[in-house]
């Protein structure tokens, strides 16, 4: 680093060469960035000042987006939905994948065929995912319903209710995600030094004592990852939420992405481009927090460049 | 790792099977039902083993998908769409993103950090589908709705995750590899083409991987800007349309059929390639 920051090369061919190479190189994620994801940005900074319904003048309003948005109960209560949804995800899915991982740390001869088993399902497609599971909580039909009715309990609607569908939501996402935090732990398991787990069996420790004061203290850091990793990814769910609920019902399992979706490519006609663009604004606001505190948590960026 | 008892190995196993039996249930009763008659999901019951085996469903989805639309469009058109979709987003992918850590990197030109950050602020911002509309109407403002501009879109997205990977990588190369290279005469390409780009193969066959299951499992944006013209559509996408279309909407078996049939093709590459994808996700995120 300390070279180039010296460095006030003089121009000869071959560093006239490097530049050029160096930028031609450089260009196609550039260009590709500035034209399809910085200027759309911009677009969104730009609309969310106007009312815009897709036809006819667009006409400034200053901040009466905002003002909308703030007294939006469907928006607020779709932010209230995501962050119950991200958190109760998390209370199944980190215990979960954490459990698997030290189960499988072990020396265990099927090792590798149970890991790449509960791995599988986060190889699906969301769409297909939701579609899956459409089928599955199905009132009439469904697996679930009938695996329930078969050990005497009482069938669910799990469509017709708020709570049922969020619970719907919450173990589709739960199942297709656990997998790669398990690998997370597993790597963080795999980093922690093995005479420990031998000095421990020695003086008599069993397997769950060794789980609380070994691998949880331990696991400090990967843990910090993995918790801001699969908050700020469930705080963007979209897919499965579209593909298995929809928000029904009555906005009941609408999440922030879903309601700047709807708000874009709502079927119904009622297209609102400016007050969308206001929404999206808020949210990015609220998932760029998150992101903050996850960088400077895992020091990722600052890392990479030396 | 350490020799563990019989008892603890008994117990262990038990657990994992208790897991896998959970992990397994979705995917069973997918399969399952995609080979029973929809009567027979309707009517209920647990059995696994379809009381009547049908492949219906199998037949319903190949041709079904065709059936809406004038031109005739089977299965394995929509397959052959993803196929070419696939494989163009992956080759752009991996070259440009190879190429830009490459640059972030070694490079020593103005604006490399300026860039760096650029890129990461952008792709940190618009992650997820925040700005998918305005995306569109640029898309289509420069005549790329199509396969070909799907392919793009998804090869420049945003993709933070994989430029750490590969930038991870490269700091593993010694320096001294490209100096020794330069002081040979190669240029800043060449030393790229020659000695950085071999050696980092291992990294980029997993990047290929993570893309090409990324993008066939993409769904909103190709549903998105393919929707002019469906018989372009991707597999993935056209199997949730059928499903969830309103002719079908309670034909379990067809729904099955095809989602059984979109996610094959994935599970085989899995299966062949798995120690590669699990590399591929713990390097990216925890060596990061």
């Amino acid at each position: 680093m300390d070279k180039s920051k010296k460095a006030k090369k003089p121009l000869t061919k071959a560093r006239v060469i490097e530049l050029i190479q160096s930028y031609l190189m450089i260009s196609y994620k550039t260009i590709g960035i500035i034209v399809f994801v910085f200027l759309p940005l911009c677009w969104i900074l730009r609309f969310c000042v106007y009312k815009y319904k897709g036809y006819g003048t667009m006409k400034f309003v200053g901040l009466y987006q905002f003002q909308r948005a703030f007294q939006d109960e469907v928006y607020w209560q779709s932010v209230k939905n995501t962050f119950v949804f991200a958190t109760v995800k998390l209370c199944f899915e980190i215990p979960i994948a954490l459990v698997t991982a030290f189960l499988l740390s072990k020396k265990l001869r099927a090792r590798n065929f149970f890991r790449a088993l509960y791995f599988l399902p986060t190889l699906l497609p969301t769409a297909i995912i939701g579609v899956i599971f459409t089928y599955l909580f199905a009132h009439q039909g469904g697996a679930i319903n009938e695996l329930l009715k078969a050990v005497g309990m009482q069938p669910v609607e799990w469509f017709r209710y708020g709570n049922t569908a969020m619970a719907m939501l919450i173990i589709a996402s739960v199942w297709c995600n656990f997998g790669t935090n398990m690998l997370f732990f597993m790597t963080g398991i795999g980093n922690i030094d093995p005479t420990l787990y031998e000095a421990a069996t020695v003086d008599g420790a069993t397997n769950a004592k060794q789980f609380f004061s070994i691998t949880i203290p331990l696991l400090g850091p990967v843990m910090q990852m993995v918790l801001m990793n699969a908050f700020l990814g469930s705080l963007k769910v979209t897919e499965l939420v579209l593909t298995l609920t929809s928000g029904r019902p009555n906005h009941e399992t609408e999440v922030m992405m879903t309601q700047i979706y709807s708000k874009f490519f709502s079927s119904t006609g009622a297209k609102d481009y400016g007050y969308a663009a206001a929404l999206t604004v808020i949210t990015a606001v609220i998932l760029g927090f998150f992101t903050i505190i996850y960088l400077k948590t895992t020091k990722k960026s600052a890392a990479v460049l030396d | 790792m350490k020799n563990i008892s019989t008892v603890e190995k008994v117990v262990i196993y038990a657990l994992l099977v208790i897991i896998s039996v959970i992990v397994l249930i979705p995917l069973a009763y997918t399969f399952s039902a995609s080979f029973k008659s929809n009567q027979e999901i309707l009517a209920g019951g647990i059995n696994l083993i379809p009381r009547q085996f049908t492949v219906e469903g199998y037949k319903e989805v190949w041709n079904m998908a065709g059936k809406t639309l004038k031109d005739k469009v089977t299965f394995a058109d929509y397959a052959w769409n993803s196929i070419k979709i696939c494989t163009l987003t992956t080759i752009l992918s991996v070259v440009s993103t190879s190429m830009a850590s490459y640059c972030f990197s070694r490079g020593n030109f103005p604006g490399r950090k300026f860039l760096y950050g650029f890129f990461l602020a952008t792709m940190f911002i618009a992650a997820g589908s925040i700005t998918m509309y305005p995306q569109l109407q640029i898309t289509s403002k420069l005549g790329m709705n199509n396969w070909w501009g799907v392919a793009i879109i998804e090869s420049v997205g945003a993709s933070a995750s994989n430029l750490f990977l590969t930038l991870g990588y490269l700091r593993t190369i010694p320096k001294e590899m490209d100096e020794s290279a330069k002081i040979d005469g190669c240029t800043f390409f060449g030393t790229y083409w020659r000695i950085i780009m071999p050696l980092s193969i291992p990294i980029l066959g997993t990047l290929a991987l993570l893309k090409f299951k990324g993008s066939w499992n993409s769904f909103l944006m190709p549903r998105l800007m393919l929707a002019s013209d469906p018989t372009e559509m991707t597999l993935v996408v056209a199997v949730y349309n059928l499903a969830k279309g309103k002719g079908t909407a309670t034909a379990y078996n067809i729904m099955m059929a095809g989602s059984v049939l979109s996610i094959l093709p994935i599970m085989i590459v899995f299966v062949l390639m798995n120690r590669t994808f699990i590399e591929g996700i713990t390097q990216g995120a925890v060596k990061g």
